[in-house]
């Protein structure tokens, strides 16, 4: 079994030595011809006001925490789901109140307005 | 032909136009030069003389500001056009100021929409306007030396004072200036000013500066990080080298300042340059996705100095092509708008397929799709061709009806494009005649006013529409209110077609070159992007002593920044192309 | 472990690298053709027949561009982030079978590079990896269109991760197996997934459509709004490679929507010609593809706020709900009666129909008190 691992891992190595490759060859290929102005960051052609790497707004790591918290509900749904028609009736009421308990934090956070983009 | 008889009537108060020397006696004085009209107002009492009108005699819309250098009699002019929302002809005062150090008060605490304009005046007239909330140069950058529309302003390879210029003609040589001073020695500098020695200022800093003028609100108290973030003139989506600066919060736009200038060729030096026809292939490039238009207003400018009337035809092929010119242009501004909102060319290539079915006519009656230059002063450069005019109809009484329903079949209802155009960027009603804004822009904000209703021009009393209005001001109503004005065009288009008269096509013999009469005009009209106006002083020579253009995608711009604070960035370039600018007219 | 299984692998892994790249140089060429379809106009039709020629053409000429980096980048997450983005792509492409194994050369080959026990864990685990090369691509630009828009990709990312995670869940329990092969083999008797669950297969086909950035969710690279955002900064080969990690997703998730929900390599013959299998698939792959290039070209781009809000308030909790009918359909049919498992259908579009009820009401609403 763990075998096919083993040819997941020579496809990694092949499909990384392809980006290599492409970036290599892109290298080896193009013009050189460096300049201050080409190294400027793109701004609309405007030089850049202060720095481009600064402070996001919050809700970029509130959408993250979020996500964490249902991601990892999400990976215990997958082995459940596996296993459901062996557990019958008591894995479906199981997880019914494994996601009751989640699902109040849910709720919780949309009535906060975490979900709101505004 | 030289001239027609110049109008030398007595000044006598226009009829529905209140008399303002009666209700400001010793502020305000007729203007009683020969050829001029309205009223010449006192520096010091222009904003209470604003207000009043504003007011009392419910002039609302102050539709245009310019300068004029009068060098001879060592005065500088600004010219004011106001106009009721409510519709009738508009009133015009004026103030005098000296050349040396002229100074005039500033109408922006009464009438916003004068702030991009009074700029305008004093870049390229040097007039300041105190008071201004952010008096910088708008279309010439900061360290530009001297205003050049000022009449003792000389260009680098300045040749002449205007054209044709001797070296070329008669003979018609062609060159280039460059070419002859290829190491540019030519250029001259001001006497204290040496180009080697020059470290510039950042130019750039008091536009940042102004943008810092805005109060951030913080409900909790806590300071928040503010993005100032460049959008241009290098961007997919500013239609062009607009630019405009952005200062975010989050997402959240809390001030935008819009930058233009970037496509800027003087275009009124030049047409000051130019003789009168010179100037009409030259009003093409404009707005060059309405070419017909902008020799409609031209072209009654330069009528109402002269003093005459096109034929009959000539007035119904003029409307024919100014409404399909409007039709073109809404297909256009529709399509790139949707293209905006992210509708990747779909609707946009449908559209074009029926502006380029107009071109065609364009190109079959003028020789040009775009640049079209067929107006003339008194009539039409040449009559429509019988194929044209089949193509016309087909497109009046078949085609368009039929494409127009099905766009809006295909797009009105899409529910992705409600949800980005209702209620986004918002314009009220009174803020839309505050800031001056005019055509589309105006009426999605629910101001019934077109020209073409309220101030006839042309024979536009003989036909049968109606004036689209929106309701809430936002993406969505500009979007419908364009749909619905194609659709009133058609049925414009369709009145003319059954009207139209046989006949001569143009007045007289044509001109080239003339002298009108010494005056002053103002003639506008209600073009696709709004209310396009000429404003044209002529001393009696053959050149214009003043050519100025009331450009409307350039004075709709100033509604742009409040609209957009407190919007999305992402909604921003929705917004922009709901007011639909073109370039080459914002930047002239 | 063999000599010949190790050839097997790489020729294997070779097959399906190079298979992803052609697919990855055609599919550009089919979206430019069917969107100029749709939009009335020829598109390619300069370089060979067809335009045929024209991505052949397009990647000499991204080789022979110059590779910039910004002054203020760090040089190596700016080149690292590309390969992070394409890699995990071709890889999560590993565990699709293609067809019923086949005999050659006395071995019995599996028709997939890995067929593992737990697949579709595997896809959702290396699905998230390419958010990584997003982020990191848009930190080190240090430029602001990039930093914001490579967040704006992640955070979307991330959310329709959640529905995206919740439709995985749907086919698994019905074929009460993680492994595609058996997905696939329970379809052969159960029918195809999608007729049992119709409204979760759409909410997948939704959520992959803004995993991956296409229209009408295309905000990582609104153009007309942040100027490509996180790439902004990359030129040549290194462009290619975002360019080409998105293309190849498209076909990647493609082949996992058509295995988990359209039956996969099924169809009618492939028990007696199992080569028919990988034509089967193909075709139904260009099939959904073909409705990704549909959208784009029909449909506007959803506001950023609208598409958390769908993501978060809609295609969560109505997943949820699917997952709990299908499970809820499973257990009748084992108790009462097989023919029970047709109440999952009945009951998701019930649910379906409910959400869309939902947030039509929510617009309308919206509108009504702006007016």
């Amino acid at each position: 079994m763990l075998l096919e691992y083993i040819a997941i891992g020579v496809l990694l190595f092949l499909a990384t030595a392809v980006a290599a490759i492409a970036i290599f060859l892109g290298e080896l290929f193009g013009p050189k011809r460096k300049s201050d102005k080409k190294a400027q960051p793109y701004e609309s052609g405007m030089l850049p006001i202060g720095p481009g790497t600064r402070r996001m707004p919050v809700r970029f790591y509130l959408i993250a925490v979020l996500f964490i918290l249902f991601d990892i509900e999400i990976v215990f749904f997958l082995p459940w789901a596996v296993v459901f028609r062996q557990l019958g009736l008591f894995g479906l009421i199981e997880m019914i109140i494994f996601i009751g308990i989640l699902l109040v934090g849910y709720i919780y956070a949309w009535k906060k307005g975490a979900l709101e983009w505004e | 032909m030289t001239t027609a008889a110049p109008h030398d009537v007595p000044h006598t108060v226009q009829a529905g136009t209140p008399d303002l020397a009666a209700r400001f006696p010793g502020l305000v004085a007729p203007d009683e030069r020969s050829g001029y009209s309205g009223w010449i107002v006192t520096a010091d009492h222009l904003v209470q003389v604003a207000t009043a009108l504003r007011d009392e005699f419910g002039y609302d819309l102050l539709s245009s500001v310019t300068g004029v250098d009068y060098l001879p009699e060592g005065k500088m002019e600004v010219v004011y056009h106001a106009f009721k929302t409510t519709g009738g002809p508009g009133i015009c005062f004026k103030v005098q100021t000296g050349r040396d150090d002229p100074q005039v008060p500033s109408l922006v605490s009464v009438y916003p929409g004068a702030e991009l304009q009074e700029r305008e005046a004093w870049d390229l007239l040097g007039i300041k306007f105190t008071g201004h909330p952010d008096l910088r140069r708008i279309l010439m950058w900061e360290g530009f030396n001297g205003h050049p529309l000022r009449k003792d302003w000389q260009e680098p390879y300045y040749e002449d004072e205007a054209k044709p210029f001797k070296s070329r003609s008669p003979e018609g040589h062609v060159y280039r200036f460059e070419d002859r001073n290829p190491f540019g020695d030519n250029v001259r500098y001001p006497e204290d000013f040496d180009p080697e020695k020059w470290t510039p200022e950042n130019p750039e800093d008091l536009l940042y500066k102004s943008l810092k003028t805005y109060q951030a609100e913080s409900p909790d108290g806590i300071e928040t990080d503010h993005i100032v973030v460049n959008m241009g003139p290098q961007h997919p989506s500013t239609h062009g080298v607009f630019r405009f600066v952005v200062a975010l919060d989050g997402e959240k736009i809390v001030n935008l300042k819009p930058v233009m200038g970037y496509l800027h060729r003087n275009h009124e030096k030049i047409g000051e340059r130019n003789t009168y026809l010179m100037n009409m292939p030259y009003t093409d490039r404009l707005d060059y996705l309405s070419p017909m238009s902008n020799n409609f207003a031209y072209a009654l400018t330069v009528e109402k100095l002269m003093g005459i009337t096109p034929p009959e035809r000539a007035e119904y092929i003029r409307v024919i092509m100014a409404e399909l010119t409007r039709i073109a242009n809404h297909c256009m501004c529709i399509g790139s708008l949707l293209n905006d909102l992210g509708a990747f060319f779909t609707p946009m290539i449908y559209l074009l397929e029926e502006r380029d079915l107009i071109l065609d006519v364009f190109e079959a009656t003028a020789g040009s799709r775009m640049m079209v230059n067929y107006f003339r002063f008194g009539g039409v450069a040449r009559d429509i061709p019988e194929d044209a005019l089949e193509k016309i109809k087909g497109l009046a009484f078949e085609r368009l009806p039929r494409i127009l329903d099905e766009m809006d079949r295909l797009m009105s209802e899409n529910e992705i494009l409600r949800a980005r155009g209702i209620g986004q960027g918002v314009l009220t009603a009174e803020d839309a005649i505050r800031y001056s804004a005019t055509g589309p822009l105006l009426r999605g904000s629910g101001v019934p006013y077109d020209i073409r209703r309220a101030d006839p021009y042309s024979i536009y009393d003989r036909f049968e529409f109606d004036i689209p209005v929106g309701k809430n001001g936002d993406i969505y109503d500009r979007y419908i209110i364009r749909l619905e004005e194609m659709r009133q065009s058609v049925r414009i288009i369709q009145q003319a077609l059954k009207q139209m008269p046989e006949g001569p096509v143009m007045v007289g013999k044509p001109q080239y070159q003339f002298r009108p009469p010494v005056g002053e005009s103002y003639g506008r009209v209600e073009g696709p992007k709004g209310e396009l106006g000429f404003y044209i002083v002529s001393n009696g020579k053959p050149t214009p002593w003043r050519y100025h253009v009331r450009a409307p995608s350039f004075i709709n711009l100033t509604a742009f920044g409040p609209m957009c604070v407190g919007q999305k960035v992402a909604d921003t370039v929705a917004i922009l192309g709901s007011i639909d600018i073109v370039l080459g007219e914002v930047d002239r | 472990m063999d000599a010949a299984l190790i050839w097997e692998w790489v020729i294997k892994a070779l097959f399906l690298i190079f298979f992803l790249l052609g697919g990855f140089a055609y599919l550009t060429w089919y979206e430019r053709k069917a969107l100029a379809r749709i939009q009335v106009r020829y598109g390619p039709n300069r370089a060979g027949p067809y335009g045929l020629l024209q991505p052949i053409a397009d990647a000499v000429k991204l080789i022979f561009k110059e590779e910039l980096t910004p002054s203020m980048a760090d040089k190596v997450i700016f080149i690292l982030a590309p390969i992070v983005t394409v890699v995990p792509v071709m890889l999560m492409a590993a565990t699709v079978p293609w067809g019923p194994p086949i005999q050659l050369f006395g071995r019995t080959i599996n028709m997939s590079v890995a067929d593992l026990n737990v697949g579709v864990l595997y896809i959702t685990s290396i699905a998230s990896i390419a958010v990584y090369g997003i982020v990191l691509a848009g930190w080190s630009s240090n430029n602001k269109y990039a930093i914001l828009g490579g967040l704006r990709a992640s955070a979307q990312m991330v959310s329709y991760e959640l529905a995206l995670g919740l439709a995985f869940v749907l086919p698994i329990l019905l074929a009460g197996s993680m492994r595609l092969m058996d997905i696939v083999t329970k379809q052969a008797e159960m029918g195809w997934f999608v007729l049992i669950q119709p409204v979760g297969a759409l909410i997948f086909l939704i959520a992959t459509l803004a995993e991956i950035g296409r229209a009408p969710f295309d905000m990582p690279d609104a153009e007309q709004e942040l100027s490509s955002s996180y790439h902004s900064e990359y030129s040549g080969m290194k462009f290619a490679l975002f360019f080409m990690a998105e293309y190849e997703k498209m076909i990647v998730i493609c082949a996992i929507a058509a295995t988990l929900f359209f039956g996969g390599f099924l169809g009618p013959g492939v028990d007696k010609w199992p080569w028919l299998g990988p034509i089967y698939l193909l075709a139904k792959i260009i099939v959904l593809l073909f409705l990704m290039i549909w959208v784009r070209a029909t449909f506007p781009r959803i506001r950023y706020d609208r598409l958390m809000a769908l993501g978060w308030k809609v295609l969560l909790p109505t997943a949820l709900g699917l997952v709990f009918v299908t499970a809820l359909g499973i257990l009748l049919a084992e108790a009462v009666n097989p023919a029970m498992l047709w109440i999952i259908p009945l009951l998701s579009l019930v649910a379906g129909v409910l959400a869309v009820g939902v947030i039509e009401r929510a617009l309308r609403r919206k509108e009504y008190a702006r007016r």
